[in-house]
């Protein structure tokens, strides 16, 4: 997996839909049994012991998921992985691909999104612009 | 040639000056709102370290604390702000 | 009132001190680190100038905090400029923007 996999509308995806690695684990597992429908305990379960969450960080990441049209919500609070559009599934498809053969890219690139506002900040004190 | 007090006031100025220019210049081009709080945050503090060069040099006598303060106070305010909005 | 908002902008310029403490540690980025021990002389030219003269930082020459607050920018943002300068495409430390 070359870097050009790694293109705008990618880390456009990844800027508002995984803003955490762990975020991207959550929603890697879900992809990963598109039919299941999950409760949030059986996702904190079933991530153990290698990705543990707090109850409340895990709602906020499934909040995110839901927002981003990646999961469906359903009424005892259960999620489903459910794209809303058919380009959000090859973006997963491409998560799951960077995080087999580009992990540590992976995880790079992600932080390096999160701080980017902050980031542009320092860039604007550079006198001649980016 | 003005005494050392007013200079260091007016460096102060003039380096906020640049901070608010630099974070304006680069809100416009690309638009990222933490940029635009900050820049309207170091436009304050400009105004904060001008009123001090006022209370040294043009007018000693008087007193513009209060101001001063509010002008810092708005400043911090917006920066606050947009640190709690646009950064996680 | 010249208390309350002197005592509110001490703790404002704390607080994005702290923001900024939490930018370095993020970015790993100096100029952050220069702004956030910046906005704590910031805050001590207020503080001080609370205690010792009404808020005034003229009184005992306090103001000079302030102004070595922005000393300290500057050369946070000249340090910048000539550390980017030197470097050229070979920038390990960034990653994609």
């Amino acid at each position: 997996m070359e870097d050009a996999a790694f293109s705008d509308e990618f880390c456009r995806f990844l800027r508002a839909a995984v803003p955490t690695v762990d975020a991207a684990e959550v929603l890697l597992l879900l992809h990963r049994e598109p039919e299941r429908w999950w409760a949030a305990e059986e996702v904190l379960g079933a991530l153990a012991p290698s990705v543990s969450l707090s109850g409340s960080a895990a709602a906020a990441c499934l909040a995110v998921l839901l927002a981003s049209g990646l999961i469906a919500s359903g009424p005892d609070k259960r999620v489903q992985y459910r794209p809303g559009f058919g380009e959000l599934d090859a973006h997963v498809r491409t998560l799951a691909q960077a995080y087999r053969e580009r992990p540590v890219t992976l995880i790079r690139v992600i932080y390096a999104l999160r701080d980017s506002k902050i980031q542009s900040f320092a860039d604007a004190f550079r006198l001649k612009g980016k | 040639m003005l005494p050392l007090n007013v200079m260091l006031a007016l460096l102060a100025a003039l380096t906020s000056l640049m901070c608010t220019v630099l974070l304006f210049r680069a809100f416009a081009a690309n638009g990222v709102r933490l940029l635009l709080w900050s820049a309207l945050c170091f436009v304050c503090l400009t105004v904060n370290n001008l009123l001090l060069f006022v209370d040294l040099a043009v007018f000693p006598d008087a007193d513009l604390r209060v101001p001063r303060l509010a002008a810092a106070l708005t400043g911090v305010l917006f920066l606050l702000y947009g640190f709690l909005r646009e950064a996680e | 009132m010249i208390e309350f908002m002197s005592g509110a902008v001490t703790m404002g310029y704390l607080v994005a001190a702290g923001f900024f403490w939490r930018f370095w540690r993020q970015t790993a980025d100096r100029l952050f680190l220069a702004f956030a021990v910046a906005f704590v002389l910031l805050a001590l030219n207020q503080g001080l100038a609370q205690w010792i003269g009404a808020a005034d930082e003229r009184v005992g020459y306090t103001y000079l905090l302030r102004v070595l607050g922005f000393v300290l920018i500057l050369a946070a943002i000249v340090d910048k400029n000539l550390r980017y300068g030197a470097r050229t495409s070979g920038d390990g430390s960034r990653s994609r923007q």
